[in-house]
């Protein structure tokens, strides 16, 4: 009761001082508010540039530059390691290439195939798989050239010069799904290992039982001249880069890149932080010393509520109350302030950037970490300087002035 | 001196009882020094404090009402009202009570003071309820009736930065009165205002308190105003050091 009339004792001066109220409120967004966009430049650019690396699987492939001869056991070896995301081997790759017509294309074209499977992190995670011999997805220039649609069947065919004469054999294909541009740009064929491995067997002469076709009998064991690797992240890169460098394999990765962005967010983020640590200094010396000073001059008229007998517990809310409202409002005006700069600077700058990404973004844990420490910290202080007025005598509040 | 003791009436218990009471305060490299080596005031009794600035009235009020600690005591009790047992003042400022200390207050004081005192975002009404609305108490009629009394009852919702000093003096008594406390404590209440509206304002205000049987003590530079008011004027006199390091101003009553 006697707590919920300070409260409105402190809002009704508040209201009253308005004026003044507002130079608070004022001064606190004129920190504030340019600190929220000084973090929401660094969160969107250095942020967006981070996710595009981290969300390019191309950042996360390793590729061996020469071929080798990799076995199951390999395979199966490295698939344990935490740091794999996604390995698939690869056959070599003068046999992986398959020729694809449509019925509602007259055009033929030469594709490569691209051994896939669940998880590939160059098909989107929505996107269906090709599972089994009899489906693919096709790369977005090998579907337009068909003229196909997920769901439509085309035809996939080889060619091999065997026992001196040349052989065809046909497999019919559905279309599960296409993959986006970014996927692959080149006529491309998402397979199940198994089609892949069986083109390559069918091109070396030897038989595919089954698909029927004829040939040599297959060895026993299959070893591949590659692989298709991803790392679980870029973080992870250079580990296995190095372990398959130690194993004799030389790779190639794009890590140089990934160093360039990751030191550019080191150098950027600790730029960030020296300003923000000035601007946090500052700004928490203003907002302290403009309530420590506000409750300075409340002294009088605190002394007065005790002396009519509000008790010390009870004054210390005078002021943080009013402390709650200069942090919640001065917020609110520099997340305004903040929402207004963002949006120009978005508007200005979309031209240059990649669509969708931002220069200038905060997310919204952001702006409740900001209102918790502006409201947190102004009403510390203001209890600081609520206590100390609260602790001194009343007689000497009131003979001031 | 005779009429002095004539006024106080044994018969009445007292409500303060201080003996020995010392308080100091430096200021400027200068010790001021206040000593009560004996103060009795009895319920219902009018004291007036009279003397100029700076000799230590405003020190003995803050005393009496709880809101300056002395820096020694040898007794001081204090008994609002006579169903009341007494209480120990210097416990309580020795082991530091501030709360309790304020509690006494609220219930038994009203405190008018030199100037303002009013918050200015409150109305004439709201500062009058303020010290009702403490207690607990609903505004009721009380502060309407104190309002007529006082002459102010046109203001009553009106933000004291409209009104004159000397109304706003009137709010402040009513303040002090609103609560129905046994003692009124006034430090200069009428300092601030021309001579004429001075004495106006000093009679009603004691005239409210003798009508409500409450116990006054006011501090004033002019004795001529309140003489006729049948005031009980407290002996006290200064002298400085003569190093000039120590004012020490004695009051004895």
């Amino acid at each position: 009761m006697r707590l919920f009339k300070t409260l409105r004792l402190a809002s009704r001066d508040y209201g009253h001082e308005w004026r003044m109220s507002s130079c608070f409120i004022l001064a606190l967004a004129a920190v504030l508010g340019p600190m929220l966009v000084l973090f929401g430049l660094k969160f969107g650019i250095v942020g967006g540039m981070v996710e595009q690396l981290v969300e390019n699987p191309e950042n996360r492939e390793i590729r061996p530059m020469s071929s080798g001869r990799f076995d199951a056991a390999w395979f199966d070896r490295m698939q344990q390691r935490r740091d794999v995301a996604f390995l698939v081997p690869r056959t070599r790759s003068i046999a992986a290439t398959i020729e694809l017509d449509s019925d509602k294309s007259t055009r033929i074209i030469r594709a490569e195939l691209i051994p896939s499977g669940p998880g590939d992190p160059l098909l989107p995670a929505e996107a269906k798989l090709p599972i089994g011999m009899d489906q693919v997805v096709l790369s977005q220039a090998a579907a337009e050239k068909l003229a196909v649609m997920p769901g439509d069947t085309a035809m996939g065919s080889a060619t091999r010069r065997y026992a001196g004469k040349k052989e065809r054999e046909a497999i019919r294909l559905q279309v599960a799904d296409i993959a986006p541009v970014a996927a692959f740009s080149r006529e491309g064929v998402f397979a199940d290992l198994r089609l892949v491995e069986a083109v390559e067997d069918f091109r070396d002469g030897r038989a595919v039982p089954a698909l029927g076709w004829q040939g040599a009998p297959a060895p026993q064991d299959r070893s591949y001249p590659g692989f298709r690797l991803y790392a679980a992240s870029i973080d992870q890169v250079a580990t296995l880069k190095y372990d398959l460098t130690a194993q004799g394999i030389e790779v190639r990765t794009r890590a140089a890149d990934i160093e360039l962005v990751m030191s550019m967010d080191r150098n950027l983020t600790a730029i960030y932080w020296a300003i923000a640590i000035i601007g946090l200094i500052g700004f928490s010396l203003s907002l302290g010393a403009s309530l420590w000073a506000n409750v300075d001059r409340k002294r009088k008229e605190l002394s007065v509520l005790r002396l009519v007998g509000f008790r010390t517990g009870d004054i210390v809310w005078f002021p943080v109350t009013q402390a709650f409202y200069t942090g919640l409002l001065g917020w609110a005006l520099a997340a305004g302030i903040y929402y207004g700069a963002a949006y120009a600077i978005n508007h200005m700058l979309a031209a240059q950037m990649p669509s969708g990404q931002l220069v200038c973004v905060l997310l919204p844990q952001h702006y409740g970490f900001a209102l918790g420490l502006t409201v947190g910290a102004a009403m510390l202080a203001a209890a600081l300087a609520g206590w100390r007025s609260a602790r001194i005598e009343p007689s000497e509040g009131l003979r001031e002035i | 001196m005779e009429n002095v003791f004539q006024a106080r009436n044994k018969a009445k218990p007292l409500v303060y009882h201080l003996r020995d009471v010392v308080r100091d305060r430096a200021s400027e490299g200068v010790t001021f020094r206040l000593r009560v080596p004996s103060l009795q005031i009895s319920q219902g009794e009018k004291i007036a404090l009279i003397g100029e600035s700076g000799c230590g009235k405003s020190t003995l009020l803050d005393m009496l009402a709880f809101i300056a600690p002395p820096t020694n005591i040898g007794a001081f009790m204090f008994r609002p009202e006579i169903d009341n047992d007494s209480t120990d003042v210097a416990r309580l400022w020795k082991k530091r009570h501030m709360n309790r200390l304020g509690d006494l207050r609220k219930r038994h004081m009203g405190y008018v003071m030199q100037t303002g005192g009013l918050l200015p975002y409150l109305t004439v009404r709201d500062n009058m309820s303020l010290s009702r609305s403490v207690m607990g108490l609903d505004a009721s009629d009380t502060v309407e009736t104190l309002a007529r009394e006082l002459g102010i009852a046109r203001h009553l919702d009106k933000l004291p930065e409209t009104l004159s000093v000397g109304e706003r003096q009137r709010v402040a008594i009513g303040r002090a009165l609103a609560h129905e406390p046994s003692i009124v404590i006034a430090d200069e209440p009428t300092a601030s205002v021309d001579p004429f509206a001075a004495e106006k304002i000093m009679s009603l205000f004691i005239g409210l308190a003798e009508e409500r049987s409450i116990t006054v003590v006011v501090a004033s530079h002019a004795w001529r105003h309140i003489k006729r008011l049948g005031l009980r004027r407290l002996a006290h006199h200064t002298h400085r050091s003569q190093d000039g390091r120590t004012t020490e101003t004695v009051v004895n009553g």
